[in-house]
């Protein structure tokens, strides 16, 4: 078990505090409060994506059908029905597990790449679906939440940004604790045998199949319920976007393997960076020349992860150690 | 007479044209310590992972406390009490050798519980005092014993030793000899893979011998060692196999 030391839990709580307070001086409305929605929206689907993927080291690049489906489940039955999204990513997060449940069955016998090439086909699947379902989600135009004059949190329709900030923070701070409780459990343990020898792990007792199946019902539940929250934030998605290989499926997992995949604050650490690296990629290259933005993106990320292919929490653990030892000898 | 604790009948295994276990029959009763020896590529280890379950047999029955349990999985075979360790060490080398050895004791145990029966473990097989450092970073002799703690930790009524001696000093085999003679004494059974004859004589009381996949011989040391079947797998047509066998 992970212990850590008085001043990082201070630094932690700091970290908390700054995340509650800092808002509450910003324009409500305003480009930075977005930004920093996108974080925290990011941040937990990269810790959501790490319970399987860092933990058991099972890739999934296919993660925005968990995502989707939060986003569609709740957006249709709001629209057509009049359902609050409340109960709309309830149902997002239950279809979400029966998806995971179905995909499961092929596909975690799979190891390494094959598994992350079946979890991609998946993710493509349902954008493949989406798309063409237009009776149901409007197809490829895309889908609008519709707008309530009488906002409120039961229609999860607000005024200013600064509730969708607290909700996205309150999430994420949720799939953290989470994640660290998984983590440090007798589940942790098992994932953690997986990770370094499936073979071994099953001859000591690890049934491997179920615990790799409850890792990633509990992953693809915790990324539908931000799916919810996302629709309800930007107002409007498409197939395109909300099943994007890009867009959510890859960057999700990037984020936790930049910051440091399996550990805590990985995910923490991985959109901090890679969320305004990428909006001033596309702010100061953007108008200049089509592509060039992403490009510098991708550029930037090769060059961080060529420099330490570990995350960057372990690189930070590493320097803080060197500047310990040298201090003591 | 009581019921063995195993009972394998006729057991084949092929891979493609290859049989690398035949027809092989033998029962195992509770409280022995049993050597299976043969040349190298005798099948000794397909027959450990065959009675663990990481594959089934192609043909055969394998009997274990009075069930079944041939087609099961591997953890279900743990869960009755069957288990081994690794010939070439599978250790989850990122974690440490507490948690290896406690991720052996969630078979029967919660976590608090676990961590208290690894740290037992681990002094039982004398590592205690690397209990924190991480295991892929252990000298061969110490990961095998990380490997039989972490088998022990599973509370077997049955564990199959492949090459845990392997590497040692005759100093540390002596006290693996002791460590299993002791475990043997609390009501465990086991069957030992091991190359090296002296230590298998010293600690085993019956002998099965394979050659070719085919069991050759069943007896005890003494009788093993005048089996003319057995002197020619070993030193007939292969000369260089003598060094096994001193």
């Amino acid at each position: 078990m992970t212990r850590y030391s008085p001043l990082s839990l201070a630094f932690l709580a700091a970290v908390i505090a700054a995340l509650i307070l800092l808002p509450l001086g910003m324009d409500p409305n305003g480009y930075l409060l977005r930004i920093m929605c996108l974080m925290l929206l990011f941040g937990g689907l990269g810790q959501a994506w790490n319970l399987v993927g860092g933990l058991a080291n099972q890739i999934s690049l296919g993660h925005a059908a968990y995502f989707g489906i939060g986003a569609y489940s709740s957006t249709i039955l709001f629209n057509q029905f009049d359902i609050s999204p409340l109960i709309g990513a309830v149902v997002g997060m239950a279809l979400a597990a029966v998806f995971a449940l179905i995909l499961s069955l092929p596909t975690l016998r799979l190891r390494g790449h094959y598994f992350a090439l079946a979890t991609l086909a998946a993710g493509e699947v349902a954008r493949v679906i989406a798309n063409s379902w237009t009776s149901l989600t409007g197809g490829p135009v895309g889908i609008s939440v519709s707008y309530r004059p009488d906002q409120s949190w039961w229609m999860l329709q607000f005024q200013t940004v600064l509730p969708n900030y607290y909700l996205f923070l309150a999430t994420f701070l949720i799939i953290s604790l989470v994640f660290w409780l998984v983590k440090n459990s007798a589940f942790g343990y098992r994932l953690r045998a997986i990770k370094e020898n499936e073979t071994a792990a099953e001859v000591i007792g690890v049934n491997t199949y179920r615990v790799k199946l409850m890792a990633s019902l509990l992953s693809a539940v915790f990324t539908a319920v931000l799916g919810t929250l996302y629709a309800q934030f930007q107002f409007f998605f498409d197939p395109d976007t909300i099943f994007g290989l890009a867009a959510f499926s890859v960057k999700m997992a990037l984020i936790a393997i930049l910051g440091g995949v399996g550990t805590v604050f990985g995910p923490w650490v991985g959109a901090l960076v890679i969320i305004p690296l990428e909006e001033m990629a596309n702010s100061y290259l953007g108008n200049s020349l089509a592509g060039l933005s992403q490009f510098a993106y991708g550029v930037l990320l090769i060059i961080v992860i060529l420099i330490n292919p570990h995350g960057l929490i372990p690189l930070m653990q590493s320097m803080k150690a060197k500047v310990l030892g040298r201090r003591a000898s | 007479m009581t019921e063995p604790l195993l009972q394998l009948k006729n057991v084949t295994r092929r891979f493609g044209g290859l049989v690398a276990n035949s027809g092989i029959s033998f029962d195992v009763r509770k409280g022995e310590i049993i050597g299976l020896i043969g040349p190298n590529g005798a099948g000794k280890t397909t027959l450990f992972n065959i009675l663990v379950g990481i594959y089934p047999p192609t043909e055969g029955e394998v009997i274990f406390d009075g069930r079944r349990i041939n087609g099961l999985k591997p953890h279900k075979i743990a869960k009755a009490g069957l288990t081994k360790t690794f010939q070439n060490v599978a250790l989850f080398a990122e974690s440490s050798v507490l948690d290896n050895v406690v991720t052996g004791g969630l078979l029967h145990l919660k976590l608090s519980e676990a961590r208290d029966f690894a740290m037992t473990t681990l002094d039982r097989v004398g590592i205690g005092h690397i209990a924190h450092k991480k295991a892929g970073d252990l000298s061969f002799p110490e990961r095998a014993r990380v490997e039989v703690a972490r088998a022990l930790c599973t509370s077997p009524k049955l564990l199959l030793l492949d090459e845990v001696m392997a590497a040692l000093t005759p100093a540390e085999m002596e006290e693996i000899i002791d460590l299993v003679r002791g475990l043997r004494d609390d009501g465990m059974t086991f069957i030992v893979v091991e190359h090296h004859m002296k230590a298998v004589m010293k600690l085993c009381e019956r002998l099965i011998v394979l050659n070719f996949g085919q069991l050759i011989a069943d007896a005890t040391p003494e009788e093993v060692t005048r089996n003319e079947r057995v002197l020619e797998a070993y030193l007939g047509s292969n000369f260089s196999a003598e060094r096994e066998v001193h």
